[in-house]
């Protein structure tokens, strides 16, 4: 900051800015920097064992309007296909009373010339929108009001009421004078940020709630775009990645020799904060091959001799153990306990009491005692994870990655080299896809450790199988609910008990007396009058590595929690849709069931020969509920397997307070139902003597447009509204969670059968696109 | 042992050698001839994130040695139009077709074989069976409609 000025709103003398504070930096034009708020899960998903940036990284957003007037916002998140940029940018326009057009925005890299404060933060959560909305308002009429006073002062009228904005022109009415933002920004600069500079009112929104074009797009449908492969440098060498086929395993032996096209081989460790479950710091799991492209290194990782050593618990890691360690978990009986070693599997009781639940339920004149299974699932970004490095000792790390949490990146990168970090550059490509993998950092260390070694820049691939076999897979999972009816179908008990490993715990956070949060999200906080209730949660001991997987531990509990007021409602005799009504009270719930049930036609139902499944939950502040239309089929699916059922059509209904981008929420919550139906059909891993057995969407199958379903959806038209107190809701994840349970129900529906162990179709495979 | 070979991709010569004579077009054309549009999904025929135009057809790049493209006319996403104006494309643009736009070469590299092989508007869609991760079906199938 030694050759800048600045001045900031909020607490004067506070070296770090507040949550709702912008910094001024004089420099070329205006520019206010400011945080880019995280969600909760970005506390949880920052290893324990890994620094968080340091303070003063925090501002990681900046808006710039230069003295000609051009208007940039480098932004502080990641784009991987959910147009948040777009976003942020409709919304900056709406205060600032610019065109939208005009705003160019930027990936969060520390821009030239400012502090070196800009990295970007993490992108998960469904959060960009629903974090920022506000800070982007403020921003915007803050950045207004900044460059009004410069017009102020140069005409000499003090009288706000003289001046008028439009299109980033200031009038001065009396004299009619125009001034452009560029004309005043360097003079902007230098005045104190307002405290509170006014918002327009909504009435006045031109661009919020309208369905703009995204910015990214046309670089999308040319090849232009930059993915993580994408990236060349000068000299730059490609590395393939090959682990140890059992988890647990290591390097035993030399390594292979080089062949052409291959000029190293690195060794790879699983570097501190890094590791899960099985992969310990420090283990040699993994060694990479390096050479002049990416076929001749990654054929040699494949066609080498590398000795692996195999752990002593690998006959335990087989999926029939963890399915009988997660049966006898349920009749765990040792409680967590405050300071104790909580060993799984330990027993948390996150809301309720059991017995009260236990004896309401036996009590009750009808119950029901269903049980859900649900696999591990890997993530299936269609872009394989891939980092780039530059690294020059002493001096300076630029990395290219595509990545949901630069300022993980950047902490590990200053870890790992002990660079400062004005000397560390993280540059974010677009992702093709995130989906909760891109939040590890896992890939990055091994990239750096491979150009550490070889003192040459170099890009880092892990080809298809190994994205497959070495996820952090979404959790496995049993969920035992019991609930019991008195006659007229009210419910007198529930209980619910989650049994999966814990996320959080694999990242070495203290997991606290109601557990893990990611675990236990979808079973807890539900609108519904379940009587006594009971919900725990049981942590698994498995050490596969898990992770954050889109939606995370509610696409797991919905699907038990939605299954199950399904199979209460069956047993009470009355329509699952009649039935929720019946047990709820809360009015944005009620809405979204409403208005899904008004999409779908619920009432009149179905044409001939087609069936409804209902399901509903909240999320990110967003309530999401969705109706699936199925039809039995007794033939063959496209790829000529038993196909059961076709999915005919999802209808969604959301909740998401305010809508910023009607036409944007509307693929997000189509891409999130997608993703749920890939998982629901056909998503699993399993596990034969610490061996992951799929390695390729051959067996990781997922929808082609033959099986695509037609999508209706509807937003609430007049939720209540959000304040600077309450966020705006999230969209990105909410069409996962609803969709397996909508379908199950569905199925049943059609079929009798209650469909309560996933995926549907585990062994299904799938063709080659080109015969 | 290494070959030395000529390939047409968007109308210009390439020369390439590669040590490995099995290395598949797709590396060739991304680490050898450095056009980066084309894209690695699954390296297994299943995704299509990977297709090309070889004399018009769309064709997985991903598992076929280079050398047996020698003499056909390759047509990479870069080499669809100089400006973005096929009408693929301008319709992508116009229906706001890619999320995360990693599938999309493919998509539209598929569109675009289609469109040569006479197939016209909702027609097309029976045509791509490239896989979509994010699920923008119900967009491309929009799209292609207007074409
Ligand atoms: S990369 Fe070639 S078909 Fe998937
Ligand atoms: S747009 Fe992301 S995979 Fe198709």
């Amino acid at each position: 900051m030694s050759e800048t000025e600045s001045s900031r709103i909020g607490e004067k003398g506070s070296q770090k800015p507040g949550r709702r504070e912008f910094l001024a930096v004089v420099g070329s034009g205006l520019t206010l920097g400011f945080f880019f708020d995280v969600v909760p899960r970005v506390a949880e998903a920052q290893p324990a064992g890994l620094a968080g940036p340091p303070a003063n990284t925090q501002v990681n957003t900046w808006l710039n309007i230069s003295s000609t007037g051009a208007i940039t916002l480098t932004v502080g998140s990641s784009e991987m296909g959910q147009g948040s940029f777009s976003g942020l940018a409709q919304i900056l326009s709406e205060d600032l009373m610019v065109n939208y057009a005009s705003i160019q925005t930027v990936q969060g890299v520390p821009a030239t010339g400012l502090p070196a404060i800009g990295n970007s933060i993490g992108t998960f959560g469904s959060s960009v929108t629903q974090s920022n909305y506000w800070n982007m308002r403020l921003a915007g009429a803050a950045a207004r009001e900044m460059l009004v006073q410069a017009a102020m002062n140069i005409i000499g009228d003090q009288t706000r009421a003289n001046y008028t904005v439009s299109n980033g022109v200031i009038t001065y009415t009396p004299t009619n004078t125009n001034i452009s933002y560029g004309l005043v920004a360097s003079a902007a600069a230098r005045l104190p940020v307002p405290a509170n500079p006014p918002l327009i009112p909504d009435s006045q929104f031109r661009y919020i709630g309208t369905t703009v074009s995204r910015v990214d797009i046309p670089a999308k449908v040319n090849g232009s775009a930059v993915y993580g492969l994408d990236i060349r440098l000068p000299n730059m060498l490609y590395a393939v990645v090959i682990h140890s086929p059992v988890f647990g395993g290591t390097l035993n032996g030399p390594l292979p020799g080089l062949s052409p096209g291959v000029t190293a081989w690195v060794p790879l460790q699983v570097v501190a904060g890094t590791g899960r479950g099985t992969e310990a710091t420090g283990m040699v799991n993994a060694v990479a091959a390096v050479g002049t492209n990416t076929w001749d290194v990654w054929q040699a990782t494949l066609n080498a001799t590398i000795a692996w050593s195999t752990p002593a618990n690998a006959s335990s890691l087989n999926d029939a153990n963890f399915s009988n360690e997660a049966n006898s978990a349920f009749n765990t009986n040792t409680p967590y306990s405050a300071g104790g070693p909580n060993i799984p599997p330990t027993l948390y009781t996150v809301e309720g009491n059991l017995a009260a639940a236990n004896a309401a339920i036996a009590g009750a004149p009808k119950s029901i005692g269903p049980l859900y299974t649900l696999p591990y699932v890997p993530h299936n970004t269609l872009e394989p994870l891939s980092c780039t490095v530059n690294y020059v000792p002493g001096v300076s790390c630029d990395v290219y990655v595509p990545t949901q949490f630069a300022s993980s990146v950047l902490a590990l990168v200053n870890q790992m080299t002990g660079l400062p970090l004005n000397q560390i550059r993280v540059h974010t490509t677009y992702l093709g896809g995130g989906l909760g993998r891109k939040i590890e950092v896992d890939y990055v260390s091994q990239a750096l450790q491979v150009a550490m070694a070889i003192g040459q820049p170099v890009m880092l691939l892990w080809p298809r199988p190994q994205n497959f076999l070495r996820d952090q897979f979404r959790p496995m999972a049993k969920v035992h609910i019991k609930a019991g009816l008195d006659n007229n179908g009210n419910v007198l008990g529930w209980s619910c008990i989650n049994v999966s490993p814990s996320i959080l715990a694999q990242r070495g956070y203290p997991v606290g007396a109601v557990g893990d949060s990611q675990a236990t999200e979808g079973t807890t906080a539900l609108p519904y009058d379940l009587g006594a209730l009971s919900t725990q949660w049981v942590s698994h001991p498995s050490p596969i590595p898990v992770g954050f997987w889109r939606s995370v531990g509610m696409s797991i509990n919905t699907f038990a929690v939605e299954s199950a007021i399904d199979e209460l409602a069956v047993l009470a005799g009355k329509d699952p849709y009649q039935f929720r009504l019946g047990l709820l009270t809360n009015p944005r719930w009620i809405a979204v069931l409403e208005a899904v049930a008004v999409l779908s036609n619920w009432t009149a139902g179905p044409p001939a020969g087609h069936f409804y499944g209902i399901a509903i939950c909240a999320y990110a502040n967003s309530i999401v509920a969705e109706v699936v239309d199925v039809s039995l089929n007794p033939g063959n699916d496209p790829d000529g397997q038993p196909a059961l059922f076709n999915v005919n059509n999802v209808y969604i209904a959301l909740d998401c307070y305010l809508s910023v981008n009607p036409g944007q929420i509307q693929t997000q919550l189509t891409g999130g139902m997608v993703h749920g139906l890939n998982a629901a059909l056909y998503g699993r891993q399993d596990f034969v003597n610490g061996v992951p057995q799929w390695s390729n969407f051959l067996q990781n199958r997922v929808i082609r447009m033959n099986q695509m379903p037609q999508v209706a959806w509807t937003l609430i038209p007049n939720p209540a509204q959000s304040s600077q107190s309450v966020p705006i809701g999230g969209v990105g994840e909410l069409g996962v969670p609803a969709l397996a349970p909508a379908l199950a129900n569905a199925y049943f529906k059609a079929s009798g059968n209650r469909i309560r162990t996933l995926p549907f179709f585990p062994n299904a495979t799938m063709s080659g696109i080109t015969n | 042992m290494a070959a030395t070979f000529t390939l047409n991709v968007n109308g210009q010569n390439h020369t390439v050698t590669v040590n490995n004579p099995a290395m598949p077009l797709l590396w060739v054309i991304r680490d050898l001839i450095g056009l980066t549009g084309t894209k690695y999904g699954c390296g297994q025929n299943r995704c299509g994130a990977c297709y090309v135009l070889v004399d018009n057809v769309p064709t997985n790049t991903c598992l076929e040695a280079a050398e047996s493209f020698v003499g056909k006319n390759i047509v990479t996403i870069e080499g669809l139009s100089p400006n973005s104006s096929h009408p693929a494309q301008l319709a992508w643009i116009a229906n706001q077709v890619p999320q995360c736009g990693y599938c999309q070469s493919g998509q539209l590299i598929s569109t675009a074989g289609a469109m040569l092989a006479g197939y016209h508007g909702a027609a097309i869609a029976p045509q791509i069976q490239n896989v979509c991760i994010c699920g923008t079906y119900p967009r491309i199938l929009q799209a292609v409609e207007t074409l």
